[in-house]
């Protein structure tokens, strides 16, 4: 990957590569295809460790003011979601979820499924924030991996032992985001995508079933 | 009553010997098998595969069993020890059930080849036995020998035995043949299980039974709620869980290569051990 960047930081298209996300993408396309040439290791825009740890550790402790905060339930659960919204790449891992069934679905269902994902994602989160107070968050260490950058911390709350929580984070979406927390060696989206795929595997491998099961999830509470 | 998926010990304590002969009759039982998909589906062969549950009707019916048992019985139970026991005397009975599990947990340590987690499981049983006023207080983490998870399942992974297909058992909950056996092996070298009949001895090993259950059920009554309240299908989403988590300790135990012998000594290195990946 370095040397990799290093190609691009050579060419003049460097130049207007400040921001623009279109431009970035064309850039980083006309680089990969570099890279490819010279048999370089083509990573996509895979953050660097230290981004993945401060972006984390800012994340974190927005999560955590936002969890042990004076307001009531429902402030709370609003701060919550604006979090959420913004560091969190619902649409990678709602489509990781839905694994092979996502090429069956068609675009209405894509489109669907992601609403309720984003919905029920959102609302599994926020139905939480009564239970924690107190909690507290320190970042360790990171390390690259395949999908990302896994940065690990220990979450502490009272009264309960330490736990480690994993938080994988990718630039896939365009900016820095969330695309799966690991708590304990569990992996949240592996565990929605094997329950996902139990329920679709139990009512004839129909996408629509889950949608309808998703809804019916989001209307309940 | 899949009480030790999220829960970050194995707590079970003596419900152990419940087990032993629970996963005897199990294997009797075992004779609802899942049919595989057609070859003409490989996206579904492959799910099959990757789930590794052929004998998923059968692990339903017991889940649906357990489950029944424990919304009747346990989880009340759970939940009333919770509401009438103050905090601080449950996590002292919690602290007084770890302790007793030390000594298998010892045996378990040595037997997996690590001897600074065999140290730490040592150290925390003198420890706590004694300042710790037989386990009351975990005096021991605090001066710096944290406890582990450790069990004769685990051993068995670091010998490179994979886990084999899912089986969710009677009482015990989720697991597989070879944590089923790692059960029964830690049942039968518990002293518990020779030292002493009599009266006196049951009364303590059912009270340790009893107590056992509650404080492994009340540890995960949150979590637990949660999945059945979340997951559209809990069967699986359980089984999910407890095979990441069982995947991750036995990782977390492989990785754990603490220096034993002086720095000048010199380092060999450690082959990887061959335990599967689920």
């Amino acid at each position: 990957m370095t040397g990799y960047t290093k190609l691009i930081g050579q060419t003049p298209v460097s130049q207007g590569f400040s921001g623009n996300p279109m431009g970035r993408r064309t850039v980083l396309a006309a680089g990969c295809s570099l890279a490819l040439a010279f048999a370089l290791p083509a990573a996509a825009a895979e953050p660097s460790v230290s981004q993945a740890t401060d972006f984390v550790d800012r994340t974190g402790h927005e999560l955590m003011t936002a969890v042990n905060g004076p307001g009531t339930t429902k402030d709370k659960g609003a701060a919550l979601q604006t979090i959420i919204d913004r560091a969190v790449d619902v649409n990678t891992i709602g489509r990781f979820c839905l694994g092979r069934f996502w090429r069956q679905a068609t675009p209405q269902q894509q489109k669907d499924y992601i609403d309720l994902f984003h919905r029920v994602l959102v609302q599994n989160i926020t139905g939480k924030v009564g239970e924690y107070e107190g909690v507290s968050l320190v970042v360790n260490r990171a390390a690259p991996r395949e999908d990302g950058i896994a940065v690990t911390t220990t979450v502490t709350r009272p009264n309960s032992a330490p736990n480690r929580v994993d938080w994988l984070v990718s630039n896939e979406s365009g900016s820095l985001r969330i695309i799966d927390v690991i708590a304990e060696g569990t992996s949240l989206r592996l565990t929605q995508r094997n329950d996902y795929t139990a329920y679709l595997g139990r009512n004839n491998n129909d996408v629509q079933a889950l949608i309808d099961a998703l809804k019916k999830q989001a209307s309940g509470a | 009553m899949p009480v030790n998926v999220l829960s970050s010990r194995r707590r079970f304590g003596s419900l152990r010997r419940w087990g032993l002969c629970a996963s005897g009759a199990v294997i009797v039982a075992l004779a609802g098998c899942a049919t595989p998909p057609p070859a003409s589906q490989p996206d579904a062969l492959a799910d099959f595969r990757e789930t590794n549950d052929p004998l998923e009707p059968t692990n339903r019916v017991f889940y649906a069993v357990n489950n029944g048992i424990d919304t009747v019985l346990l989880r009340p139970a759970a939940v009333a020890y919770r509401y009438v026991v103050p905090e601080t005397i449950r996590s002292h009975t919690h602290n007084v059930l770890t302790n007793l599990g030390m000594p298998v947990q010892l045996i378990d340590d040595m037997f997996a080849a690590k001897p600074r987690r065999a140290g730490d499981t040592l150290m925390r049983l003198l420890i706590n036995s004694t300042i710790g006023v037989a386990g009351v207080f975990d005096v021991a983490t605090d001066w710096g020998w944290p406890d582990h998870e450790s069990d004769a399942g685990m051993t068995l992974a670091l010998w490179g035995i994979s886990e084999g297909p899912y089986l969710f058992l009677p009482i015990l909950g989720p697991s597989n043949p070879r944590d089923a056996t790692g059960f029964g092996v830690d049942v039968a070298i518990s002293p518990s299980t020779w030292v002493g009949q009599g009266t006196v001895v049951n009364a303590i090993n059912y009270s340790r039974l009893g107590l056992g259950a509650l404080d492994a059920r009340s540890q995960v009554l949150d979590s637990l709620d949660k999945i059945k309240e979340q997951a559209l299908d809990p069967y699986a989403t359980i089984r999910s869980l407890y095979r990441q988590h069982r995947q991750s300790t036995i990782d977390d135990a492989q990785a754990d290569e603490q220096a034993t012998v002086p720095a000048w000594f010199p380092a060999t290195p450690i082959p990887p051990n061959g335990a599967a990946k689920p």
